[in-house]
């Protein structure tokens, strides 16, 4: 008999208890079963050291004096399939890794979301640095002499500036689009 | 033996399984084996018995990718082994006086 063989059979003879308690118990012979196992024992020779589900069941029997918890199943309270239960004590640390890590992916998209932002930002304040400067080195140019280049510059200095402004209302719409969707995120 | 008086000494071997260092359930029934053999079962239930009587507490440790419980002794769990030695002074002198009155009568 495997682990997952005897624990789904333990849980189906406990089905009577309350599933917190049942979870309990099948945590305390999954780790017993598995600290044979590390001693040396192979799966079988594990299980069948921690004993027989009709004998761990019939000790139970003996062991809870209120014969309440016993008598009713509350099956209609316990939503989850005993299969559930067991998968979940046998995978159990590995649970908690795999939400770690979809909580890193989540989190890292949306770090992702915000440094698109930012980057847009930037682009539109460097935009705004270059139209300005470039502006008055070219009235700097044009007055030194150099009416031509001065010309030029200072058009590309105002092109930079009015590309500024269309730069602008793109990344106000783009905060607005990051901050929706981070809206809908938090709500799910 | 009677049951309320093994589940006594039941208790307290577990107890005194712990008292040196924490333990883990499969460390305590080997620690336990020469001196009496305990089935996962029975330990589960007095180990739950003493936490309820909080004799002791449970943390649960990763060990090997997998979850381990490990049992602490608490304060209460140290003077219930006080108690039970002084228990034993007193059933020894029973025992004794229990024993020299069959002595007389043969």
């Amino acid at each position: 008999m495997t682990k997952i063989q005897f624990l789904l059979a333990l849980g189906e003879r406990l089905s009577g208890l309350p599933k917190e308690e049942m979870e309990e118990r099948l945590r305390f012979y999954s780790e017993m079963i598995e600290d044979r196992m590390e001693e040396g024992l192979s799966e079988e020779e594990a299980v069948a050291a921690v004993g027989s589900v009709e004998e761990i069941g019939a000790q139970l029997g003996a062991d809870t004096p209120s014969p309440k918890t016993a008598k009713e199943p509350k099956s209609s309270k316990r939503k989850m399939p005993t299969w559930a239960i067991v998968l979940l004590i046998v995978g159990s640390p590995l649970w908690l890794s795999l939400l770690i890590a979809a909580f890193a992916v989540a989190l890292s998209l949306y770090a992702a979301l915000w440094s698109v932002i930012l980057a847009l930002w930037a682009v539109f304040g460097a935009l705004v640095v270059s139209g300005f400067s470039v502006t008055l080195g070219g009235i700097g140019v044009f007055c030194m002499g150099k009416e031509i280049a001065g010309l030029a510059m200072i058009g590309a200095g105002l092109v930079l500036a009015g590309l500024s402004i269309f730069f602008f209302f793109g990344c106000k719409a783009a905060t607005k689009g990051a901050a929706w969707l981070t809206k809908i995120w938090a709500r799910d | 033996m009677d049951i309320q008086l093994k589940r006594g000494l039941l208790d307290v071997c577990v107890l005194a399984a712990i008292k040196n260092e924490d333990s883990y359930g499969y460390k305590i029934i080997k620690d336990l084996q020469p001196c009496l053999a305990l089935s996962e079962s029975t330990l589960y239930t007095i180990l739950k018995r003493l936490e309820a009587a909080n004799m002791l507490t449970v943390r649960t440790v990763e060990h090997g990718g997998r979850l381990r419980k490990y049992y602490h002794i608490t304060a209460a769990g140290l003077s219930r082994i006080e108690e039970f030695k002084a228990e034993w002074q007193e059933m020894l002198d029973i025992y004794q006086f229990v024993t020299k009155e069959d002595a007389s009568h043969d």
